[in-house]
């Protein structure tokens, strides 16, 4: 049985041409960590698993795998496994032989009774005993899933790498499969570098999440320090559902002021000459009344979401997001006053770069 | 009422259009199997029969005289041959053609659209135009009547139809199969052979059977490439029974029956994979 191992960037770059997929990415994963590469597509998620596998080489940096420098070695040599978006099973070989396939390899061939029994034991624990002569075009995409699952955890690699496995799942299933996916990896102790570009996924499944954009890290932390302090207005924007409220203007008079807003911002302010953009949380937001609250406006739509509702508020030309408890009576085109619920629930923004203030 | 009408008059359309479909494959199969019916016919009649008016495709007396005059003259000989210049060219070109078939889907190379276009464009020239200089060029680097003259260039003929249908599949292969195969412990070569070329099956037999054809039923570059009894293939031994002085009709019908065989049991055993394989090169790609 192996340990979980660490996996640690160092300055790792990518570049294809004069295209940078990857931008100098420092991140470190320790033992048995659950960690996401969080991002929209494009931002360099995929690439940076596929360096971590060996199937891409940096351009630059370093890639160490349990202290050992692994960044020139091919994929056979890392004992990684990895589960791919498309599921990547070997369609001509049965539900058995796919998840048998790594212990047939040449530098871990297994002995016959051994082998047998490991997969049994991974069928079993994932509930595939009654496949295991299928072919893969004979499954369905949950059991697909599975197999993919299984052929990655019928050996005990350092580092387990999962590539938006559950993306081609209906959503009934994809709920299921991440409470699996979490067990798993409670009960297998391993570390797991997980991409998606599902917040919703990376909030539920992670110790530590990267938002990625660009190719670069926008910012790494656990699921709650990344949605309460997010570093800058990208990652503000992109976790949560919807993302946060933001309010840009500027400073006078001790209140951050636009079309519809004056939100009191003595705290970060005082001497700014510059722009400065809000924070705001749409759960963050309460009623107030409309002459006197900071945040002035008429309600667009609301959405009936089962414990409460979403409201989207036009606010000068923006579009403010907030929800309300299903008791408040709201009707559409009828002014509303909004404020932020406590001055600590708003985060600051220099508006130039974008970056958090407090 | 109008409605069922029409649609007794669809059912009659249909029943008619049937007949004539049916009757248009067998009128195709006889076209087909007739020749040969009548080669193995012929091979098995007496000589004073042959030419007997009326014909009869039955034989009043079955006699293998035909076949065994083939073997005293030799002839297993040249099938040897044959079999051997089509083996070796056949199993050459395949195995080169899947791995340039392989290289041009998965690697990136200086003038590789270039390439494949000149490998394509070799398929539209017809090989007999080339057959004189060659044999001034096998002669003159000392290939010519040698046994390997024949296998380069049936090869040669078979790579590009080989490159072709491989690309075509190993195009259609997601790579992350080979990546899955790669993590998984196997090193580029083992990945390509254990999870992208089972798959080829279809592909490796519709090249080999063109391959095969195209080979075994060669006779003009055999001719011309060959000048020696003992290194002849069989459609030029056969040519010999024609003789001068008169045809040996018999001994000849024989020899084709005994062509035909291989070919005939090849597709039987393959047919499967044939019609597949040459489908998917025909979609893919």
């Amino acid at each position: 049985m192996q340990t979980a191992k660490s996996v640690v960037f160092e300055g790792v770059a990518k570049r294809f041409g004069a295209v940078t997929a990857v931008d100098r990415v420092d991140i470190d994963v320790k033992p048995g960590q659950f960690v996401t590469l969080l991002g929209p597509s494009g931002c360099g998620k995929s690439t940076t698993l596929n360096m971590i596998a060996g199937l891409e080489q940096p351009s630059e940096g370093r890639i160490l795998i349990g202290g050992r420098d692994v960044t020139g070695l091919p994929p056979s040599e890392r004992d990684i496994a990895m589960v791919f978006q498309s599921y990547a099973l070997y369609p001509h070989l049965s539900v058995f032989e796919n998840i048998a396939f790594p212990l047939r390899a040449r530098r871990r061939r297994t002995a016959k009774p051994e082998l047998r029994e490991r997969v049994t034991q991974v069928t079993a624990a994932l509930g595939l005993d009654a496949l295991l002569g299928r072919l893969p075009r004979e499954i369905s995409g949950g059991q697909r899933q599975r197999v993919a699952l299984g052929r990655a955890m019928v050996r005990t690699p350092n580092v387990y790498l999962l590539d938006e496995p559950l993306s081609n799942l209906d959503q009934q299933l994809r709920v299921q499969m991440r409470s699996e996916l979490k067990d798993i990896h409670q009960r297998l102790g391993a570390t797991m570098i997980y991409v998606t570009h599902d917040q919703g996924e990376a909030m539920t499944l992670s110790d530590k999440i990267v938002v990625m954009s660009g190719g670069r890290v926008e910012q790494l932390g656990s699921p709650r320090e990344l949605y309460d302090r997010p570093a800058n207005v990208f990652v503000a924007r992109f976790l949560g559902e919807p993302g946060m409220n933001l309010f840009e203007g500027r400073v006078d008079d001790g209140a951050l002021r636009a079309a519809g807003v004056a939100i009191a911002a003595d705290r970060v302010g005082a001497g700014r000459s510059g722009g400065l953009i809000a924070g705001i949380r749409p759960e963050d937001l309460v009623e107030a009344a409309p002459d006197k609250a900071p945040i002035a406006g008429t309600v667009r739509t609301i959405e009936f979401l089962g414990s409460r509702m979403l409201l989207r508020i036009d606010v000068g030309a923006a579009i403010v997001t907030a929800f309300m408890p299903l008791g408040a009576r709201f009707a559409p085109r009828q002014p509303v006053g909004l404020a932020p619920a406590s001055p600590d629930r708003v985060r600051w923004f220099d508006a130039g770069s974008g970056k958090a203030l407090n | 009422m109008s409605g069922c009408w029409a649609a007794e008059g669809n059912d009659a359309v249909k029943i008619a259009a049937r007949i004539l479909t049916a009757l248009a494959a067998l009128a195709a199969a006889i076209v087909a199997i007739g020749p040969i019916a009548w080669a193995v016919s012929t091979s098995l009649k007496r000589n004073n029969e042959i030419f007997l008016v009326p014909p009869s495709l039955i034989p009043t007396t079955v006699t293998f005289d035909h076949y065994a005059r083939l073997f005293h003259e030799g002839v297993h000989w040249n099938f040897l041959n044959s079999a051997l210049y089509t083996f070796a060219a056949v199993s050459s070109a395949v195995v080169l053609g899947t791995l340039a078939g392989y290289a041009f889907v998965r690697f990136e190379f200086r003038a590789k659209s270039a390439m494949l276009l000149l490998f394509m464009a070799s398929m539209a020239i017809p090989g007999y135009a080339l057959l004189l200089p060659t044999q001034v060029l096998f002669v003159q680097i000392g290939l010519f009547n040698t046994p390997v003259a024949l296998p380069i260039l049936y090869a040669a003929h078979i790579v590009p139809f080989a490159v072709w249908m491989t690309r075509a599949h190993f195009a259609s292969v997601p790579i992350e199969l080979e990546h899955a195969a790669a993590v998984d412990g196997y090193t580029r070569f083992e990945a390509a052979w254990r999870v992208v070329l089972p798959g080829a099956k279809p592909a490796l037999i519709a090249a080999s059977a063109f391959g095969f054809l195209y080979a075994w039923n060669d006779y003009i570059t055999s001719t011309t490439m060959i000048d020696s009894p003992d290194m002849r293939t069989l459609p030029v031994a056969l040519i010999f029974f024609q003789g001068f002085h008169g045809r040996d009709w018999g001994a000849l019908m024989a020899g084709a029956v005994i062509a035909t065989l291989p070919p005939v049991v090849l597709f039987l055993c393959f047919r499967r994979y044939l019609i597949g394989g040459f489908s998917e090169g025909s979609v893919k790609g």
